[in-house]
């Protein structure tokens, strides 16, 4: 609650706590500016956010009774495919002698706090953007990881683990010897390319597809399925440049941490914007949630300085910067350039095991390729208890893909192929996990960089359908530059021991330096 | 460091003197002396000291400072060699501790050698089952093959955990596929990796061999017996018998090196050898069976035995499956990287593993290639291709009653192995190949040859010429030699020398 003799000009105000905008507050707070980091939630994270049981549900009765929220995400369907309350006790399973649990709705709602679902669920590749970010600013321990531990596709109708690293391809027995060749040779020499040879090896190949030169490469199919689906992430029409490209960052981040390339946040990807704020409050910025604002006027003052103005709760803001999520800006300062956009169709289920055993608990990203001919490719994550997303027992997975006909028609059949979705005992012996609750939904594609009309009014594009942050990353670093032209992005914070005062009075002893140079996920 | 030594001399081997040799060592680790003066210390306490605790104590300070010094430099033979010690001196020494701090080293850095040596001690002491340590290699292989240490102790693993005792091979047949299924992985995956190469071939390697005696020659004045391998005495009386008209003669052997071990021995006895006598040899082979090798008198009183020589491999049925299929798998590698010189030379390998008869023009052809791809070892390249090409020659020669060697090789050689197998022979004709010096000494096998041409060859001393009976010497075309050690050479010996 924001009392009389709180200020009320800012040089940032910056409107939503989405990935984008939260960068974007963090480093203007860094480098000094002041700023005003506000969200109309009680929550942060907006479309970005993560939720748990409860928190979920009442986000699906929001958007279904509210047809504003429908603007962003819609076709929302829940389903339960488990009993409302529990059944006697728990029933042992013969096999293994650990009690199988069966699960309620009730059970559920019991352990709600054990979940956190994220509505954005992204992966971080170990040599991008955002972990050269999170461990140049140093906001990399205010949050903990964990390694995928496998990358799976679908292949001749069944999962199959893709190989990716040497010791994966010397392991594997799925691909023949001269295959195995092959594939070492075509995944070397694609990241021994530097930018420059890349250009070269492949101007003639403009106009065509990643599969096309891999075809003309020799590779067999199962090879070019291996590459072209599961290392580049593509489909058929992927184009050559592009798709080699997603290759050589595939690969690059490779063995940094762990056998694939990928980090997954402990507790979510909704986290990380939150470990942006933290740096932003850190550093002065101001944090007020709950907070919606009713209206924005720009208004040129002496000097010909433009400033911005918000209404909010019957106060007036004033800031030099405004940063705002797209879905909080008011249309009219939005420039309306028509941008290309293809809606993504989103689902999550809790399932009762994982979709392929393993010795230790698994954390997986399964790349599926287009089962239709008009489907396009599916990027499934599953993720278990050990992430903090889930009681133990249980698995979160989500499904994203970009948009045909509408979610549950897109997503259902790809989920029929790894789950059990019939209900039924759980305790069944099945080869599939079982489906205890799913939800599907559209999210409409905001993710195109939209300009203001207003010089000082600065667009946060929402979430795109692609695996990572990068994007988010690289705009936000954008309007920063043009905020605060000149000055470094997200510099090296110190740590609190790293800090010694400078006075007049006797020093005690040194404090050490401390040494770590990254985020060390959990093994 | 003064004190140190000061105190050395005057023998006071105490607490102070272990302080400051530790302090040292914890800075430089590798200053043999200072281990050896703590180890004198530290046996000096255990003679002054019945307490088993305080002794313990003790021994884990200095298992402490060598765990310190590895930190610095794992690499360390000092601190390795101590931790050995302290473990082989004490009374209560912890082996699955060791095995553990092995694995903790070797997650660190799975390549330190030392570290898998010291495995290999702590493992000969506390004796964990070997299939545990099996897998172990394979579990390190899966992470990174690129691993010599640990192929090199999966081999010797391999060999004690599955043995073929029926067929009395190294290893037991599925096994040995397996192996070399997953080293063709290895290889296969990154065949610029070494490590798989040569455990590769030592799998191929990995075959039951035998000594063979493979020909004696019977005259008046010299009785000469080779063999396929260097043996001794003990071996020779043991196995070897001539019998003459059906009575074992009674001799004494002596090498013709007058090293222990030989490939070449003379038989002196004192029966006469005459014309159209019944000469046989009877040798004993592995299994105790006797071989009976008979004489054939090829000029008066000259009488030969020759053996059934084979040089092949004594693979199973079901490695030479494996190996075929193998080929397939390498010709297509061929076909895609015709410049890769491992895959190359596994091809040619598999080939003259599986039939050397049948592919050896193929396989001469591909050292010849090979001899262009790697440059460096052309050298390598070049013994085997005599190697293969005297061993196609003498599965020839034996069969006919020749007594003139002459080779035939595809390009000139300079080494030239299996000599002994020609030992027999009055007139051998090494000209025009690229023969140094070098070769002399080992021309002491043919202890029958009369007629030696070493024309056109790359001689360039006389140094070291072996003590042979010739009537003949052939030294034209070596422009390399000095003339006045000719001479001197000439007078020195009453043979024919012609240059």
């Amino acid at each position: 609650m924001m009392d009389e003799d709180f200020p009320t000009d800012f040089q940032v105000i910056v409107v939503g706590t989405g990935m984008v905008e939260s960068i974007v507050a963090a480093a203007c707070s860094r480098i000094g500016k002041n700023v005003l980091h506000m969200d109309s939630s009680d929550h942060y994270g907006g479309l970005w956010a993560s939720y748990n049981f409860e928190g979920l549900q009442k986000f699906i009765k929001e958007v279904n009774s509210d047809p504003d929220r429908q603007k962003q995400v819609y076709n929302l369907s829940e389903k339960w495919f488990i009993e409302k309350e529990s059944a006697q006790g728990e029933t042992t399973d013969e096999n293994k002698g650990e009690p199988r649990k069966v699960w309620s709705q009730a059970d559920f709602a019991a352990e709600y706090r054990k979940f956190n679902i994220d509505t954005t669920p992204k992966l971080l590749f170990s040599r991008g953007p955002l972990v050269e970010l999170l461990i140049s600013s140093n906001i990399a321990r205010y949050a903990e990881f964990r390694c995928v531990t496998r990358v799976l596709t679908w292949l001749n109708d069944q999962l199959m683990p893709v190989p990716c690293s040497r010791a994966d391809v010397f392991a594997t027995e799925a691909v023949g010897i001269v295959e195995k060749r092959m594939l070492m040779k075509m995944l070397t020499s694609i990241v021994g390319y530097s930018e420059e040879e890349m250009n070269n090896e492949f101007k003639d190949w403009n106009n065509k597809t990643l599969k096309e030169y891999l075809t003309h490469k020799g590779l067999t199919p199962n090879l070019i399925h291996y590459i072209l689906y599961a290392i580049a992430g593509g489909n058929n029409s992927l184009p050559c440049l592009e798709g080699v490209k997603e290759c050589k960052k595939f690969l690059m981040s490779l063995g940094r941490y762990g056998n694939t390339p990928f980090l997954w946040p402990m507790y979510g990807s909704g986290e990380l914007p939150q470990c942006f704020c933290r740096l932003c409050a850190v550093f002065g910025g101001v944090y007020c949630l709950n907070r919606p604002i009713d209206k924005v006027e720009t208004k040129t003052v002496d000097e010909g300085k433009t400033v911005v103005t918000i209404d909010s709760k019957s106060k007036k803001l004033n800031c030099d910067h405004l940063v705002i999520g797209v879905h909080e800006c008011p249309e009219e300062l939005m420039s309306s350039e028509p941008a290309e956009s293809c809606d993504i169709s989103k689902a999550v289920f809790v399932t009762n095991g994982t979709i392929m055993a393993s010795e230790k608990e698994p954390l997986t990203l399964l790349r599926f390729p287009p089962l239709a001919d008009d489907d396009n490719a599916v990027t499934v994550l599953e993720v278990g208890p050990a992430t903090g997303s889930c009681p133990k027992g249980l698995f979160v997975v989500y499904f994203i893909t970009k948009k045909t006909k509408d979610a549950e028609s897109d997503l259902k059949p790809y989920a029929e192929r790894i789950f059990d979705m019939s209900g039924g005992d759980q305790t069944a012996a099945t080869d599939k996990p079982k489906c205890l609750w799913s939800l599907f939904y559209n999210v409409k594609d905001t993710s195109s960089p939209v300009s203001s009309v207003v010089d000082n009014v600065h667009v946060c594009s929402g979430p795109d359908a692609g695996l990572d942050f990068d994007r988010a990353v690289e705009q936000a670093e954008q309007i920063f530059k043009k905020i605060c032209p000149g000055e470094e992005f997200l510099p090296r914070a110190p740590n609190p021991e790293e800090i010694v005062f400078e006075d007049d009075v006797t020093h005690g002893p040194e404090f050490q330096r401390e040494q770590d140079e990254e985020a060390e996920p959990k093994e | 460091m003064q004190k140190i030594q000061i105190k050395r001399k005057e023998c006071t081997l105490d607490k102070e003197l272990l302080e400051l040799t530790g302090n040292v060592l914890s800075s430089n680790p590798d200053i043999y002396t200072l281990w050896n003066i703590r180890r004198d210390i530290l046996q000096l306490f255990k003679k002054s000291n019945d307490n088993i605790e305080e002794m313990s104590q003790v021994y884990n300070a200095e298992l402490h400072l060598t765990e310190y010094c590895l930190k610095i430099n794992p690499k360390s033979y000092c601190a390795w060699h101590q931790r050995e010690w302290v473990l082989l001196t004490r009374d209560d020494p912890d082996w699955q501790k060791e095995l553990e701090l092995c694995n903790t080293y070797l997650k660190l850095d799975e390549r330190n050698f030392h570290t898998w040596d010291y495995r290999r001690f702590v493992v000969s002491q506390c004796k964990p089952s070997l299939k545990d340590e099996f897998d172990y290699t394979t579990e390190k292989l899966m992470d990174n093959f690129s691993n010599y240490s640990a192929w090199h102790y999966r081999s010797k693993m391999l060999v004690e955990l599955y043995p073929d005792r029926k067929g009395g091979r190294p290893i037991e047949d599925s096994h040995h596929k397996h192996e070399l299924k997953m080293v063709q992985n290895a290889a296969f995956t990154d065949p610029d990796d070494t490590s798989a190469w040569f455990y590769q071939r030592w799998l191929l390697g990995a075959v039951k061999t035998t000594i063979d005696l493979v020909n004696y020659t019977v005259t008046p004045t010299k009785n000469t017996f080779a063999f396929s391998k260097h043996v001794d005495k003990n071996y020779v009386s043991a196995k070897t018998k001539l019998l003459i008209n059906n009575c074992v003669v009674n001799g004494e052997w002596v090498s013709c090196t007058g090293n222990c071990y030989d490939v070449l021995w003379i038989f002196q006895h004192s029966t006469p050898i005459t014309k159209k006598i019944n000469i046989k040899v009877e040798y004993e082979i592995d299994n105790g069976q006797k071989q009976i090798i008979q004489g054939v008198e090829c000029k008066e009183m000259f009488y030969i035995g020759k053996n059934q020589i084979k040089f092949e491999r004594n693979y199973s049925e079901a490695v030479i499956e494996e190996l075929k299929d193998q080929l397939e798998s390498c010709r297509q590698l061929l076909n895609l990287e015709p410049d890769s010189k491992w895959t190359m030379l596994t091809t040619t390998i598999f080939l003259h593993c599986i039939d050397a008869k049948a592919y050896h023009t193929e396989a001469i052809q591909n050292l010849q290639k090979l001899k262009v791809i790697d440059k460096l070892r052309a050298g390598y390249y070049d013994d085997l291709i005599a190697k293969w090409c005297i061993e196609k020659q003498l599965c020839s020669d034996y069969e006919n009653a020749d007594l003139a060697l002459k080779f035939s090789f595809p390009s000139p050689v300079s080494s030239l192995p299996y000599l002994q197998y020609y030992s027999y022979c009055d007139s051998v004709d090494l000209s025009n190949q690229q023969l140094t010096s070098n070769i002399f000494p080992s021309l002491i096998v043919l202890q029958h040859c009369k007629k030696l041409s070493l024309e056109n060859n790359n001689l360039t001393t006389m140094k070291n010429f072996p003590d042979l009976d010739l009537v003949e010497l052939n030294l034209l075309g070596n422009e390399k030699l000095d003339r006045n050690e000719i001479e001197l050479f000439t007078k020195k010996y009453n043979f024919n020398i012609i240059y």
